[in-house]
């Protein structure tokens, strides 16, 4: 029969590196049932029928966080075979706590003192034989991250299971607690035939257990029949029942310690100097910038921005050059080239638009291609003759005589396609559909592996848990976390690793609450959306977009204030205590580790929502109702397309927002897809007419321009995003609350800016003003409501 | 008796009392912060202390630093 060992821990203590360790590829991630929290179990390398199940990392087997619960209920109803206890050896009286409560479980148990390495390094002894003795199961020293004892620990569960034969715990408590525990359990345990069993229900009940209590049934009068007891213990020691148990603990800890382990003397440790540093009350925040800055420069700007370009525009594109040889030289000549053709286009158009050739200087159009503005340049008769011998003296360049060019998958699956004379449904289907639905998937996959690396990186060396340190003070006050930053800075790149990064914080409230705030900062996809506003409908005044910024920092602070009152984030706002694990250097492996886990639960997770919306979309676009008969449209027939039939349909929605009109409705739906959708959406419908820029200006005033910027600015964020918001939130009520606030946040936000913008940009107070103002009223009520969940 | 939140760092002290709710108090037991335990400030920013308990630096806010009394 195969054998189940439980890994039990403080965090921090090593855990995770010795399961990594002994299981090393074969795991299962998962979630425990309902609830967030991260469960692991794998193979044992060397023996397959051991099965090797990671607990969350614990201080207690008190039931009051959602990791000790999950931890508690496996051990006492799933019953493993034999529990490892993972002890920090640099950290011995803290971490036997947990000890003196799993060795009453009645389940054998054997201990791995782990970071020997350290222990030695820093002089101190261990005299493990005694430990032994003292707490009387086997003690076996380890190293997880030098492999050292991993064989001879694992040796030593196996036969501590299969002997089956638990030890009994050597612990007394004093004399008046051991009576009242002989009460409790003559009174309701009698029943249990485990010795050892009996004892920790009784322990649990003494503590005032609720769970416990509930667990067994016990009746009202049995309850206070126990609480007497309590209470005469109470009064004969003076102190509360709980304490009483952990002041015990503690005490007896303190002998075992005392008699097993000499301290060699030592001044500060490393970690403390490196603290003194790093979490200086004036150089704190500083380095924390520099760090920022340098996560945020290589994942974002550089290498981050890099990767997320080749996956898009090259693997998923057009197609890309090896190794990125030649493609300077390429793109060199492929502009020069585009700027001639301009050139002699500009000419040709002259000549046909006046019926003659033009005797000087000549204007001819340039569309910016990300935001689709023209601007007009001049050129000479002298330009047009040089242009035109260019082009009549030159091929276009073909990017594979640049170096080894290696075409997209749209192109290379696009020419398969053609080849096997494929019907132009599927095609359609496979290539905008399936294809740019994958590729929405995995395009972000690149960049969002850096960014991990990164987070690992700072998690596991353990400056991330003074990030929280640092920072905790300023977000605390929008019920944000101080780890909340890093999502924040990271959505101004992308949402999607943004939203992931939310892992590091624990706190689960405050880990939602930063889900769902973190879009509301604008994403590089939404920077050519706010370009295209900000010229066509603001002339291209400066001031645009920097206040989408301010709006999505304003947003996340309001946000944070309201939603903290609200029942959704209620009870007490946790008071702020958390370990900080000494500093060290993490392998390789373990970074590698994360980041590879953390990325394939987002392909994983997230993809199956963002494939599925893709071809949804893609079908609404491409298809629409044609002299009365479904059809398949091209590109530029979007206008009779089921999406144009949707969003006549809902226009009345955007109607107090400024644009009712199902153009504006239509591209806030691609914009889902990918917020950029919203540029090239908007150039198609209002590209008929030729010029983008003047026909989107006339369909829009100052007030409706601003009201759909910030509607798209702060709306549900695209597929791909809300894919990790899934993903993230793990919980399909909690998914849609998202999505949902975010929707109506910006629906409101829109709306104040249309009906008060239209008061300023001389419309002049209107009834639909009133709406604007009770919408300000809403947000203010929101802010300034009293707490009552919360209260102090 | 002083609030963690002043103690001079540098100084090891031991802590005298625990205040606060019974959930507060059950958590900063856990972490090493009982009566009798000897504590070390290493570090405070704006009353928010990191502090030596137990082999093991633990960060305290400051509403909480105001409870444990050495």
């Amino acid at each position: 029969m195969g054998i189940r060992i439980a890994l039990a821990g403080n965090p921090n203590c090593g855990k995770t590196t010795l399961f990594n360790a002994l299981t090393g590829s074969n795991q299962f991630v998962g979630n425990w049932p309902g609830v967030t929290v991260e469960y692991k179990e794998g193979k044992y390398k060397s023996n397959k029928e051991v099965t090797i199940v990671d607990l969350p990392g614990i201080y207690s087997l008190s039931p009051y966080t959602l990791e000790e619960v999950v931890s508690r209920n496996y051990l006492i109803d799933q019953k493993p075979e034999a529990i490892i206890n993972v002890i920090d050896g640099t950290n011995l009286e803290r971490n036997l706590y947990l000890t003196t409560q799993v060795v009453e479980l009645g389940i054998p148990v054997v201990i791995a003192i782990n970071m020997m390495d350290v222990v030695e390094k820093n002089g101190d002894k261990i005299n493990t034989a005694k430990l032994s003795e003292e707490i009387g199961v086997p003690v076996v020293e380890i190293s997880a991250l030098k492999n050292r004892g991993l064989k001879e620990i694992v040796d030593c569960a196996i036969k501590a299971a299969r002997e089956a034969d638990p030890q009994s715990p050597k612990h007394r408590f004093a004399g008046s607690v051991e009576h009242a525990f002989a009460h409790i359990e003559e009174l309701c345990l009698h029943d249990m035939t485990d010795e050892n069993v009996q004892r920790w229900y009784a322990i649990k009940l003494f503590e005032r257990d609720e769970k416990i209590q509930e667990k067994l049934g016990l009746s009202q009068d049995v309850i206070a029949h126990i609480n007497k007891d309590i209470e005469s213990c109470e009064k004969e020691l003076d102190d509360d029942a709980e304490s009483i148990i952990t002041g015990e603990r503690y005490n007896y800890i303190g002998t075992i310690i005392n008699g097993c382990v000499k301290k060699a003397a030592k001044g500060m440790t490393t970690s403390d100097k490196i603290d003194q540093v790093v979490t200086n009350r004036w150089l704190a925040l500083p380095i924390f910038a520099i760090v920022m800055y340098l996560v945020y420069y290589i994942s974002v700007t550089t290498v981050g921005g890099w990767a997320t370009d080749w996956a898009n525009d090259g693997v998923f594109g057009d197609g890309w050059h090896l190794f990125a040889i030649g493609t300077s030289a390429y793109t060199e000549d492929a502009d020069e080239y585009a700027g001639n053709q301009l050139i002699v286009d500009g000419y040709d158009a002259y000549v046909e638009e006046n019926g003659k050739k033009p005797t000087g200087d000549f204007e001819y159009p340039v569309e910016d291609e990300e935001t689709l503005e023209v601007t007009y340049e001049t050129a000479s008769l002298e330009d047009y003759k040089e242009a035109k011998s260019y082009m009549d003296s030159t091929e276009e360049p073909d990017p594979a005589d640049y170096g080894i060019w290696i075409p997209g998958v749209p192109v290379f699956v696009e020419s398969a396609l053609d080849a096997a004379h494929c019907n132009d449904v599927v095609k359609s289907l496979i290539l905008d559909g399936i294809v740019a639905g994958v590729g929405a998937v995995l395009g972000f996959v690149p960049q969002i592996l850096i960014l991990f690396i990164f987070l690992a990186f700072l998690e596991a060396c353990g400056y991330m848990a003074r990030v929280a340190f640092i920072m905790d003070r300023i977000f605390r006050k929008f019920g944000l976390s101080g780890k909340s930053f890093i999502p924040m800075l990271i959505g101004t790149g992308c949402g999607i690793p943004g939203i992931m990064a939310s892992r590091t914080i624990e706190s689960d409230r405050d880990r939602k609450m930063t889900i769902m705030t973190t879009t509301f900062i604008p994403c590089g996809a939404k920077l050519p959306f706010i370009a295209m506003v900000a010229g066509a409908i603001f002339g291209g005044a400066s001031w645009v977009a920097p206040s989408a910024y301010f709006l999505g920092i304003g947003a996340i602070i309001i946000s944070g204030i309201m939603l903290k009152k609200t029942k959704l984030f209620a009870g007490d706002p946790a008071p702020f205590v958390m370990e900080l694990p000494a500093y060290h250097w993490p392998t390789l492996g373990n970074v590698l580790r994360s980041m590879w886990e953390r990325g394939w639960s987002f392909i994983k997770k997230a993809g199956t929502i963002i494939l599925l919306s893709t071809i949804v979309i893609w079908f609404l676009t491409f298809f629409g109702m044609v002299d009365g008969s479904i059809q398949m449209l091209e590109e530029d027939q979007i206008d009779v397309s089921f999406l144009a039939t949707v969003g006549k349909a809902f226009a009345w929605l955007f109607a107090p927002l400024g644009f009712g009109n199902w153009q504006a409705t239509v591209a806030s739906v691609t914009g889902l897809v990918a917020k950029e959708n919203i540029v090239g959406t908007l150039g198609i419908i209002y590209g008929a007419s030729g010029d983008v820029y003047a026909t989107m200006a006339a369909a829009f005033t100052a007030a409706s321009g601003f009201a759909f910027l910030a509607f798209n600015l702060l709306c549900a964020p695209c597929f791909a995003a809300m894919g990790a918001i899934k993903r993230e939130m793990n919980n399909t009520k909690w998914f849609w609350t998202a999505i949902g606030y975010q929707c109506g946040f910006a629906w409101i936000v829109a709306l104040i800016c249309y009906q008060v913008g239209k008061v300023f940009t001389g419309e002049g107070f209107t009834f639909g003003t009133i709406f604007g103002i009770a919408g300000i009223c809403l947000i203010v009520y929101g802010l300034v409501r009293k707490d009552k969940y919360n209260a102090k | 008796m002083m609030p963690l939140v002043v103690a001079p760092a540098g100084e090891e002290q031991m802590i005298k009392r625990i205040g606060g709710s019974e959930e507060v108090k059950r958590h900063l037991q856990e972490l090493g912060f009982v009566p009798g335990a000897y504590v070390t400030v290493v570090n405070e920013i704006s009353g928010n202390v990191i502090v030596n308990v137990k082999e093991s630096r633990v960060a305290v806010d400051k509403q909480l630093a105001q409870k444990i009394f050495v």
